[in-house]
């Protein structure tokens, strides 16, 4: 049975676990009546322990937030119920109002994205905004883009300086930006043993932060390094928070769980470019949807020369380099 | 000598009424134009940008109707404009163009437009100035390098207009009509979408940036800027894990 914890992982490696909803949910509710119970046992009988209204009520919503399921199999009540509760706790732990969408894919639509190395100059705005729109944690200065300068006709990121900080664009190196590619056949989906990420009809690969235990297996699996870990709680101001947000995507993370770039998840399914791409004051950034044979995307498919990072491993990233 | 207080008044007229938009520091092109109050009022031509957009984009105008540049691929820009025979030979030049295509108003983001304000009649030339007076801030680069003069680009007869080779005139918006004379490729390619900036977002109309947004057209290179900082990684050489 999938409920035995020595059969947990082989199970979960093919994810017929999450096959059980259901179950886990129930299992789950039992032990939330009881740790519901003990706690406020616990806080009854505490004389330190905070007794505000407010506090009482953050912690309910913390520990319904702790045992709620997986958000790929919440029903929609459930996904409301979630979205409720955690905007909730960022205003009362963060002092933001945020707004968490669930917004789904739409169809007919796979995201692909391009850059132009050619136009690239190395200004890195996209990774300033790419910090600022996905509440990036500013205490460990985490970046989901790695733009390169590389020294010309040659690619190699060994040889390559992420951390250049002079007057750019320097003479004889062209830039080369990295991020998640949403790959067609993703390792770090794979190695998940509790799927907490996976990919969106839309190519668009995700992670259930709340769901992801963090064994960084999907850090280990992905070869192109696009995945960062939280080893404290995120600090972005209050002021800085970015409140239009998406549950798989930039609302606030915890401790302990990875993270990564989603093709600004919460701006792309509303039609809107990604902010890096929004940012990029070259135009090196090109986005679109690749199921759309008039998108401009396509037009560099079909007219220029690309190319993928490590096709060897047919992991089929869907962001494609090109020059001019 | 007798004409020298009036040049100076005019010049003097042109710096703290016209030129208040002239950054000493001179940002790039794409930044520089964020803040900027369109001008508004005096030339019918330009609509007022759109106020229901985001807060620091600029309005989008739509391409006049009459400027329409029949496409490749049978496919019509709202910016192109064909005169003659507009199918036949371009879709062929221009490869396959896909959307119609907005332009963001380039004369909204002029400092110094509209050009009447100064250039009274609109003429090009005007009498004992020299282009350093009032436009002071334009490095003839891209001039010098081509052994161009101002009326190669400008309209002699219509300042506020630009010339093309054939004896056309185009608006200030549609620079990529006159740089496309040229820079054929590269008007292929953003036609297309491989150059240039597409604003807004990737679904619903097309609205890009044309080639004067964000290369100054007397020095169109883009010049070397200092970066956003660096990320803090252990390893400097190579990917961070």
């Amino acid at each position: 049975m999938s409920e035995d914890p020595t059969g947990m992982p082989a199970d979960a490696a093919d994810g017929s676990l999450l096959h059980k909803p259901v179950d886990r949910r129930g299992a789950l509710s039992i032990v939330l009546g009881g740790v519901a119970a003990g706690v406020q046992a616990v806080s009854a009988c505490t004389p330190l322990s905070p007794a505000t209204e407010e506090e009482k009520e953050v912690r309910i919503l913390a520990w319904q937030e702790y045992i709620k399921g997986n958000y790929r199999f919440m029903t929609e009540a459930e996904r409301a119920e979630t979205i409720g509760r955690l905007e909730r706790l960022a205003q009362v732990r963060h002092g933001a109002d945020v707004t968490i969408q669930s917004t789904g894919a739409q169809p007919g639509v796979v995201f692909g994205y391009a850059f132009n190395i050619s136009k690239c100059k190395g200004f890195r705005r996209c990774v300033e905004a790419c910090i600022n729109e996905n509440n990036l944690d500013r205490n460990a200065d985490t970046q989901y883009i790695r733009i390169f300068e590389m020294e010309d006709g040659v690619i190699d990121f060994d040889e390559a300086d992420a951390t250049y900080q002079h007057d750019v664009p320097a003479e004889g190196h062209f830039y080369l930006g990295t991020q998640c590619f949403q790959c067609a056949d993703p390792p770090c989906v794979k190695v998940c043993p509790v799927g907490a990420t996976w990919q969106e009809p839309d190519g668009i690969t995700v992670i259930d932060y709340d769901w992801c235990i963090g064994c960084r297996y999907c850090m280990a699996a992905c070869p192109y390094w696009a995945r960062r870990f939280n080893w404290a709680d995120p600090e972005v101001p209050a002021e800085e928070v970015n409140p239009n947000q998406h549950y798989l995507g930039n609302r606030a993370r915890k401790q302990g769980c990875v993270e990564k770039c989603t093709f600004c998840v919460h701006r792309t399914r509303q039609g809107r470019l990604p902010a890096c791409a929004e940012a990029c004051p070259t135009g090196a950034r090109v986005f679109g949807n690749l199921l759309d044979p008039d998108s401009e995307i396509r037009w560099v498919l079909a007219h220029k020369r690309v190319f993928r990072l490590k096709e060897d491993l047919k992991t089929e990233p869907r962001f494609w380099y090109f020059s001019d | 000598m007798t004409r020298f207080p009036a040049r100076l008044a005019a010049v003097g007229l042109a710096a703290t009424c016209l030129c208040s938009g002239c950054e000493a520091l001179h940002p790039p092109r794409w930044e520089r134009r964020e803040n900027r109050t369109p001008v508004s009022g005096v030339d019918s031509a330009v609509p007022p940008p759109d106020s229901t957009r985001e807060p620091g984009v600029l309005g989008t105008v739509e391409a006049d109707p009459v400027d329409r540049w029949k496409g490749p691929g049978g496919r019509q820009f709202e910016v192109a404009r064909r005169s003659a025979a507009p199918e036949a030979g371009h879709s062929r030049r221009f490869g396959s163009i896909t959307l119609p295509i907005a332009l963001r108003s380039r004369a909204a983001g002029l400092s110094q437009y509209p050009c009447s304000s100064c250039h009274l009649g609109r003429k090009l030339v005007m009498a004992n100035q020299r282009i350093t007076d009032a436009h002071n801030d334009i490095q003839p680069v891209h001039p010098e390098q081509t052994g161009a003069v101002c009326s190669t680009c400008h309209s002699a007869e219509d300042v506020q207009l630009l010339t093309l080779k054939s004896g056309e005139r185009a608006r200030m918006d549609d620079s990529y009509r006159l740089c496309a004379q040229c820079h054929f490729t590269q008007a292929e390619t953003w036609a297309g979408g491989a150059h240039g900036k597409r604003l807004d977002g990737w679904q619903g109309r097309r609205v890009v940036m044309a080639c004067t947004d964000c290369h100054d057209p007397h020095t169109p290179a883009v010049t070397p800027r200092i970066p956003f900082r660096a990320p803090q990684i252990q390893r400097s050489r190579g990917h961070d894990r």
